[in-house]
Formats: structure tokens, C-alpha cells, sequence
């Protein structure tokens, strides 16, 4: 496809849209001038894309260039549901860390912070762009739901992204969980049947990983500071693994299994891969690699951490699961059934959960003294 | 600045090395003689204001003999470390000859003080040179030569794929540049 063919869609439609933007931006406090000379770039990466539909029913076919190609209506809504909520989540997660440029530990963190936010704003901006050009009214409609959506009044799609990110500890660990989680979801439809929505992952993909290493990179920084004790921290770790492995959705999910029968979203290691996907489990084999990758990461930053300070470990997959085959159901952070009445559950979870006095202890006592590594900003 | 005519550039070239980018990475950063800790380390033990004793760690970890320069030519280099603005390079034609006389150290300091400028590295530069991009061979801090090899890495960054791109707590111009030498001794 060539470039051209996208600019001639660039309708009046997204010019309107982008008006609603700069309100929306009014609206959750973002001032534009903090983004410099950073501009909304529709960016796609049409190499990466790949020519013929990669897996499913369609396998072999030339991939669809336009709405119109899309062959079937159901195969068009599932598109444009997935374009919507990764739109959404984007949004969603600059209304929850705005407030927090305010207080950065350091200008290396605002800064970083700022271009994550920038760079979330964008891949918004990407996924109201492709339901402007390509879905027609409706496609309109939902790019306008984008805006309309809010995470501090709670209507945001997905549970993780109505979350209040109250301070810097949960800004780190919102990055290297949930956006981590952001890096599978992209890449699952990187290899997608659509083509302008496969093209456009491998910018987004690419920017992404900035955000995922700034968390990693501050939860290390704030281990090997050693202000903060990594008791308390890992009660944070329990907090947000949960969240985190709930956004992979349900277990033996059909709509995951009808997205891959579209050949609209792959597996994470689509390419990769050896054999067929197991269809019908295809949301526990990500969460699974998800799973394994956060374990892997949580030993590099324990690794950090202060002589007598305990190892810091990725909670089990079945702990405080809301979602999937054990959603509601009582596991320790081991991952042993708890044997107990619910009074006791709720004491466990005080337990390994941060308190409101933890949080206030936190806020205002460890936070208060040079409790992360500091790192000078120097125009990365 | 751009130096490299992008006309000339070739994709497709690049192709081989960016299927490996991560691997080559891997083999240069993380060898015993690039020692990866220490190299992280600096990261953060580089900072303003910049004192003879950074200049001194740097050197350390670059295997740099110690500096034969008069106190004038220390100033100038660190004056000019915070003046020199990402991606110029021209700053440097207004340095001494001696200052100017080592580009792998004089690029080291670049690197450690702004995290955009790229280590100079013969093995680098060769690795550019298998994907078409000829720069020559120096050893003063040449502005254009050097400004040439850093907008080359630039241009790498820009258009290779997502999958170079790892969440490692190295600048991404340290990325390229240390998987270009491990390509580039291949």
C-alpha cells in the first residue's frame, strides 16, 4: 500500500476529531506546551506488516487494506472493538497519571513520564485515526467515545485503567506491569489480518519499550536505593500482578479464539512459534509468557536489592485473580488455597495488600527522603 | 544534520543485522571486556556538575591511558560538555588539537555526559560499513566524520524494526552502537 492512499482518506472526519482532542486535553488538565515539539505523527510500519493473512481461516489471503475488504461483518466488529480498546486504554492511562508530573522524584522521572504520556497520546491519536479512516460512521463514533470515556469518573473499558495511580511507586509499577501487558496485546496484532492495524504496531512497539524499561528501570532504582523496605514494596507487587494478568481476559475465551479464526490477532509468539495455536486456550498461553517474563524481570530487580532486605518474587498467578478460572477464589501469594473464614481472608489480604496506613507511611515518610536512585535527564 | 544521503541508504541491506540486532548487542555489551555493570553504572555516577574525577572513571572503563592535558584543554572539553547541544557536532572544531586528538575518548565523555552521542568504535564504524554506510577511518574527533557517525546510528534508530528494541537500561544509541562492533568483527 502506498503511502498516498492513507493521506487521501484523511478526512474531514478526523479533522473534527482532532478538535475534540484538544478539548479533551483542556479537560484532564494536560497543558499542550509540555509537549514541546512533539507532534501526533500517524506512523506506520508497512514492512513489518506482512502481505498475506499469517494464521486462521483466511490464512494465505492477501491482507485487507481497507474496511471494505474486511469480508464479513462480524470480522469488522471485531476490529473495530479491538481498535476502540486499545484506544481507550491509551487515553485512560494519561488521565490516571497526569497529576503525578507535579511531584516527580527527579526531572529524569518527569521527563520520562512526560514522553510516556506523549507517546500514549499518539498511539490514541493512531487508533482514532484508523476508526475515522477505515470504519465509516460508526468507526467515528467510537473514535469519539475515546474522548468521552473517563478513568477518574471510572467509565474506562478495561478494570486496570479506572485504577487511581496515586504516587510514583504506583506510577513505576502501573509501567512495568500494565504497560508490559500493553507490549502483548500490540504485538498479538502485529501479526493482524488487517493490515493499517498490523502497520501500526511496530511504531507503537517501538515507543513502548521506553515505557516498559522506565518501570522496570525505576522499581530497580527504588530496590537499590534501599529507603523503602521491600516488604512494603512487595505488598505493591502483590497489588498490581493480579491487575496485571486480569487484562489477558477470560480463560477458554471464544472471542479470543473467533479473533484468531479472523486471523485479526495472533498469538504473542505468532511468529515465533512452533505448531498450530491451541485455539481454545489461546488467552492463558500470552498470560502465561506474560507470567513467565514478569518472573524473570522480578529477579533482575531483586537482584539490587539491600544486604538483610528479602528476595522480591511475582505472587502466583491464581492470587486475587478477578478474571478467569480462578476469579473470586481464595489463593495465598503462594498459590495455596487459603483455609480460612472470609474475616480472615480480608486480614490475609491486609497482610500482603498495602494498607491505608502503609500507603500514608509511604506518601509520607519514605517518600519524603531520596528514596530512588537518582538519575540526571540528559535527552535520551 | 544529516550526513548520510539517504538516497543511497539501502534497507534491505540492513535486513541481516537487524534480524540479529539484539544477539550482537548481547555479544559486544556484555563481554568481559566491555564489563556491563560498570558501564551502567556510569549512567548514573555521570552528572553535573561534572568534575576531572567523571572524566577519570570514564576514561577507566574506556581502557583510556590517563590524560596528558594542561588544565586549559580540561576546561575547555568540560565547558563544551555542557554547551554541545544533540545531535551538533561542529562544537568541536573550536577545540584544541589535543583535545580534539582522541575521538574514542572524546566521544566517551559525549556519550557519559548526554546518552545521545554514540561511543566511537573502529569495529562501530565497520559495522556501518557492511550495511553501506562508508565512513572513514579517524582518529581525531573529526566534527564531520563524527557527525556523520552519529547521525548514521540515528538513522538506524529510526528505521529498524520494533523487535531491536529491548527494555534495557542502556541509552538506544549504546544499543546500536555495541551491536554495529559485534557486527562489524563478524
Amino acid at each position: 500500500m502506498a503511502d498516498g492512499e492513507i493521506v487521501q482518506d484523511y478526512t474531514q472526519n478526523f479533522e473534527a476529531w482532532i478538535q475534540d482532542f484538544s478539548e479533551w486535553q483542556t479537560r484532564i488538565g494536560f497543558d499542550p506546551s509540555w509537549l514541546g515539539d512533539y507532534r501526533f505523527d500517524i506512523k506506520f510500519d508497512w514492512d513489518t506488516a506482512g502481505s498475506q493473512i499469517e494464521f486462521g481461516d483466511f490464512e494465505g489471503k492477501p491482507k485487507w487494506e481497507r474496511g471494505m475488504h474486511i469480508p464479513q461483518q462480524t470480522i469488522r466488529d471485531a476490529i473495530i472493538n479491538m481498535v476502540s480498546v486499545q484506544g481507550d486504554t491509551e487515553f485512560a492511562s494519561v488521565e490516571q497519571q497526569n497529576h503525578l508530573l507535579a511531584s516527580a522524584p527527579t526531572e529524569y522521572d518527569r521527563k520520562s513520564a512526560l514522553r510516556i504520556m506523549c507517546e500514549e497520546q499518539r498511539h490514541g491519536w493512531q487508533m482514532a485515526y484508523l476508526l475515522c479512516t477505515f470504519f465509516g460512521e460508526r468507526g467515528i463514533r467510537e473514535a469519539a467515545k475515546l474522548l468521552e470515556r473517563n478513568a477518574q469518573e471510572g467509565t474506562r473499558v478495561l478494570g486496570s485503567f479506572n485504577e487511581p495511580i496515586d504516587h510514583w511507586l504506583d506510577f513505576f509499577m502501573f509501567t512495568h506491569f500494565i504497560d508490559r501487558d500493553g507490549k502483548y496485546q500490540l504485538k498479538m496484532l502485529s501479526t493482524s489480518s488487517f493490515k493499517p492495524l498490523a502497520a501500526s504496531m511496530g511504531p507503537m512497539l517501538k515507543e513502548e519499550s521506553f515505557h516498559l524499561g522506565t518501570g522496570a528501570n525505576g522499581l530497580r532504582r527504588i530496590v537499590k536505593q534501599g529507603k523503602v523496605p521491600c516488604a512494603l514494596i512487595q505488598k505493591y507487587v502483590n497489588k498490581w500482578a493480579s491487575t496485571g494478568l486480569d487484562l489477558f481476559g477470560t480463560d477458554n475465551s471464544t472471542s479470543a479464539q473467533w479473533a484468531y479464526v479472523y486471523g485479526v490477532k495472533g498469538r504473542y509468539d505468532e511468529r515465533e512459534a512452533q505448531g498450530a495455536a491451541d485455539r481454545e486456550h489461546l488467552n492463558e498461553a500470552s498470560r502465561e509468557l506474560y507470567y513467565q517474563e514478569l518472573c524473570d524481570e522480578m529477579r533482575r530487580i531483586s537482584k539490587v536489592r539491600k544486604k538483610g532486605e528479602p528476595d522480591l518474587y511475582v505472587p502466583s498467578d491464581k492470587f486475587n485473580r478477578e478474571i478467569g478460572k480462578y476469579a473470586g477464589q481464595r489463593y495465598t501469594v503462594q498459590g495455596e488455597p487459603f483455609e480460612g473464614d472470609e474475616a480472615a481472608w480480608e486480614e490475609y489480604l491486609i497482610e500482603v495488600m498495602p494498607s491505608d496506613e502503609e500507603e500514608e507511611r509511604l506518601v509520607n515518610e519514605y517518600m519524603q527522603q531520596e528514596w530512588i536512585q537518582y538519575r540526571e535527564w540528559k535527552g535520551e | 544534520m544529516q550526513h548520510i544521503a539517504l538516497t543511497s541508504f539501502d534497507k534491505e541491506r540492513c535486513r541481516p543485522f537487524f534480524d540479529r540486532l539484539t544477539e550482537y548487542f548481547h555479544e559486544h555489551h556484555h563481554s568481559e571486556e566491555q564489563d556491563a555493570n560498570s558501564y551502567e553504572g556510569l549512567l548514573y555516577r555521570i552528572r553535573r556538575p561534572y568534575t576531572p574525577q567523571m572524566l577519570d572513571m570514564i576514561d577507566d572503563w574506556m581502557g583510556l591511558e590517563k590524560r596528558d592535558w594542561r588544565e586549559e584543554t580540561q576546561r575547555e572539553v568540560m565547558l563544551s560538555l555542557y554547551a554541545i547541544r544533540y545531535p551538533d557536532t561542529l562544537l568541536i572544531e573550536s577545540l584544541t588539537d589535543k583535545a580534539r586528538s582522541d575521538i574514542r575518548r572524546l566521544s566517551a565523555y559525549l556519550h557519559f555526559t548526554h546518552h545521545t552521542y554514540a561511543i566511537w568504535d573502529e569495529d562501530s564504524r565497520k559495522g556501518l560499513a557492511k550495511l553501506g554506510i562508508d565512513i572513514p577511518s579517524t582518529e581525531a574527533a573529526d566534527p564531520f566524520v563524527y557527525g556523520a557517525y552519529v547521525t548514521a546510528i540515528e538513522l538506524l534508530k529510526e528505521v529498524a524494526p520494533f523487535t531491536c528494541f529491548l527494555e534495557h537500561d542502556v541509552p538506544r544509541q549504546r544499543l546500536f552502537q555495541a551491536a554495529l562492533a559485534a557486527y562489524g568483527r563478524e
